[in-house]
């Protein structure tokens, strides 16, 4: 009982904080926007029992992607209202095309069938009393492996991929190198001239 | 699973389509189309996890998490492109993207 | 469940190693890293053709509980790609220096990009197969947007990024579906759970997962990317992508169609069909009107995949032995003229605009010619390679009944003759324009190899069809 009241409650403001992000102007506002819906979609993930996933979902997902995107909204300096302009003319065919497909996709899942063989099938039947964390852990590092490596190139290529493009290394920017810093030594740098008084200083 | 898979499977469809109403609507908009990609892998994550629990079965939630690592490696990548666009034309409008039309 | 056979991914692995110590070699090296990278890379891509062929074991391995599977269609199909993203490097290594746009990562995204279509080729399951298609998208996006200080080719990543990105999560909602459904993303479990029928949220979920596929491939109605990247990425990577990607691509649909869902071939077959026609149509008809020969190529290569998915419709032994030579001729037939195009620079800078090509024959006969001989093969005139990988398969389609759409595919090939045609009478027939640079030794021997290929397949033809026959066994119930 209270699982579906709440179920109600995290399902209503995740569709109304996914629509406020596709609608509002300020894209910051829409960023945040964003950040509630993933926090209501964690309060569905722990509703079905996917704890683990919740917290992932608010730590790492929240916690890092969500922060580059707000720290790209605000150092990209771009005018949000004209980019609204047009909006208002694709939504009435927007929204009929919207409508319809929720009203199919509804449809097809009002009762959803299992294959007869489902059950058999399973890949990773869970186990029981174990925590869902620990579930988890058994499986992706022993017989998914091949999946958790292959991640793990996706996010190098990632990293490749952010480095290559968006790093400059600007030859009129004057850098700090510790090194050669560290390994100054005085007589190289220092001379100490007897100055007539009068004379100057011819350099 | 103390609320019905079929609730799950509506409020995911509902997701899904508005993450690509939110791609129609905001066509000029690449940093709004990057937060709709989210709310789309967000509804199919919703989807893995409601089909988990009916199953009894672990891999949804596997399959889950590797769409997590995937939507941030890809987050990544679009908004380097996406500033590195924005470095060599000054706008990030995908309408006055039209230099390579015609 | 499972036992780990870390023996079939032996490729994969030792291709992921050696991508990771070219980067770190890229890294520290100081001089000259770009050339030593990509030397490095071609002979790392060499290695790993070798590991293909050579991994032990029987005929069919499957690995990592179903997951994954090594047999004979995977072998040949990465064997190409790996030849494919060899040829893509080699060519890439002048326009990078006239493109000032030279950096090591290149040959190391290339080689991942590799990796993940390797993935794919051999995937066991939709998991699989997401992590292969994301692997090389990714790298790919990257790729195209290599050359950043042109806004042309940040517009092509951009564009390719934010169709690819829906694309893929079209793809998950499909496979979240399937999974629903079946209790298993195996393709052999599929394969058992749809024995005993099939239910409408799995169709959904299906052609979900075929729109997906169908943008890797650039088939129609998904096919919006493909001029503008196709014209806008460095002409290499172009190369790269029509090539390399389509391949693996369409080895999944392969196996997406033919070892998980045979039990669904009704509901898919429409929907294959459909995008046959669509994009044999639009390739055909859109190609007409266009003035630069990236964006040209672009829509043959949309019609191209259109005959293919013929081939791939009509399935059995013909079908897919269709497929697979119409792939291998179109793989050369490409590669040949994207090294021509690459070649074709006046006082540095490339030569795009067919106007430009005006009159090329009077000044460069040889160039001409070749691009010539490529033109009226991708047109598929006989007696050459193209007409020979159209006939099989629009034969395979005629032989299931499929009459419609080989009578379609024939007159879409009349009409795209027609642009094909357009370029060769420019170069020979219009007033000669000042004479081109003369293009580096190895895209001429490409392009000469292509030639050759093209004009000498019809006397023998055995080896393709070998090769062929070779890659479909798997698929044919004996």
């Amino acid at each position: 009982m209270i699982a579906t009241v709440f179920f109600y409650m995290f399902a209503v403001f995740l569709l109304g904080s996914a629509l406020l992000v596709i609608t509002v102007r300020n894209p910051v506002h829409a960023v945040l926007f964003l950040i509630l819906a993933f926090f209501n979609a964690a309060g569905l993930f722990l509703i079905a029992g996917a704890e683990f996933l919740a917290m992932n979902l608010i730590i790492v997902y929240v916690g890092a992607v969500m922060v580059l995107f707000l720290f790209i909204v605000m150092t990209l300096d771009v005018d949000f209202a004209e980019l609204r302009a047009g909006m208002a003319e694709y939504l009435p065919v927007g929204l009929f095309v919207g409508l319809v497909l929720v009203v199919e996709l509804i449809m097809v899942f009002s009762a959803w069938a299992l294959a007869p063989e489902a059950m058999k099938l399973r890949m990773a039947p869970m186990p029981k009393d174990v925590t869902n964390t620990e579930a988890l852990g058994r499986v992706i590092y022993t017989d998914y492996v091949l999946y958790f490596q292959l991640a793990g190139v996706i996010l190098l290529v990632a990293m490749i991929g952010a480095i290559v493009l968006s790093l400059h290394h600007r030859k009129d920017v004057r850098r700090q190198n510790i090194a050669d810093q560290v390994s100054r030594r005085r007589n190289e740098q220092v001379a100490l001239v007897d100055v007539e008084p009068g004379q100057g200083l011819e350099s | 699973m103390a609320v019905g898979l079929e609730h799950y499977l509506a409020v995911a469809a509902i997701l899904f389509t508005i993450g690509v109403f939110g791609i129609f609507l905001n066509r000029k908009n690449v940093i709004v189309i990057l937060m709709s990609i989210e709310l789309m892998l967000l509804a199919v994550n919703i989807n893995l996890v409601a089909f988990s629990a009916r199953l009894g079965d672990l891999m949804g939630q596997v399959l889950a998490l590797l769409v997590l690592t995937v939507a941030a490696a890809e987050a990544a990548i679009g908004l380097a492109i996406l500033v590195i666009y924005y470095r060599n034309r000054g706008t990030i409008a995908v309408d006055e993207i039209n230099k390579l039309k015609g | 469940m499972s036992h780990l056979d870390f023996t079939a991914a032996r490729p994969e692995i030792a291709l992921a190693l050696m991508a990771m110590a070219l980067l770190l070699f890229g890294v520290f090296r100081k001089s000259r890293v770009v050339d030593a990278v990509n030397t490095l890379a071609l002979m790392a891509l060499a290695a790993t053709a070798l590991l293909v062929l050579f991994v032990p074991g029987s005929d069919r391995i499957i690995a990592f509980g179903g997951t994954f599977i090594v047999d004979a269609m995977a072998r040949v199909m990465k064997i190409l790609v790996i030849f494919a993203a060899g040829i893509a490097l080699v060519m890439s290594v002048h326009y990078m220096k006239w493109e000032r746009m030279e950096r090591f990562e290149y040959a190391v995204l290339m080689l991942l990009s590799v990796l993940g279509m390797m993935v794919m080729i051999s995937s066991g399951g939709l998991i699989t197969l997401y992590l292969g298609l994301e692997l090389q998208s990714l790298s790919l996006y990257v790729l195209a947007a290599m050359h950043r200080e042109s806004a042309r080719s940040a517009e092509a990543g951009l564009k390719y990024f934010v169709l690819g990105a829906l694309a893929s999560g079209l793809f998950l909602y499909g496979v979240s579906l399937v999974y629903g459904f079946a209790g298993t993303t195996t393709f052999a479990g599929l394969t058992q759970a749809l024995k005993s029928g099939i239910s409408i949220g799995l169709i959904a979920g299906l052609v979900f997962i075929l729109a997906a596929l169908a943008f890797k491939i650039s088939a129609v109605p998904f096919h919006m990317w493909t001029p503008d990247v196709y014209e806008g990425a460095p002409t290499p990577v172009t190369a790269y992508f029509a090539a390399a990607p389509k391949l693996a691509a369409i080895a999944v649909f392969v196996r997406v169609l033919y070892e998980a869902f045979p039990h669904a071939e009704e509901a898919w077959r429409q929907v294959i069909v459909f995008m046959a026609i669509a994009s044999m149509l639009l390739g055909a008809f859109a190609g007409v009107v266009q003035s630069n020969i990236k964006r040209l190529l672009a829509y043959s290569s949309i019609g191209h995949m259109g005959f293919v998915l013929v081939g791939l419709a009509a399935g059995g032994q013909e079908g897919l032995r269709g497929v697979m030579i119409y792939l291998i001729i179109y793989l050369v037939m490409t590669l040949g003229v994207f090294a021509a195009v690459i070649g074709m620079r006046r006082d540095g800078r490339p030569v795009e605009e067919i106007e430009d090509f005006a009159g090329l024959a009077r000044t460069n006969m040889g160039l001409a010619f070749a691009i010539g001989a490529l033109m009226f093969s991708l047109a598929g005139i006989p007696w050459l390679a193209g007409f020979f990988a159209k006939y099989f398969v629009l034969l395979s389609a005629v032989k299931t009944g499929l009459v419609a759409l080989a009578i379609i595919g024939v007159l879409a090939s009349v009409v795209s003759a027609f642009y094909y045609l357009r370029v060769v009478k420019v170069m020979f027939f219009d007033e000669p324009k000042e004479p081109v640079d003369p293009a580096p030794f190895e895209l001429k021997l490409i392009t000469a190899l292509s030639v050759i290929f093209v004009l000498f397949y019809v006397v023998w033809p055995g080896p393709v069809t070998a090769l062929a026959q070779a890659a479909i066994r798997p698929f044919i119930v004996p």
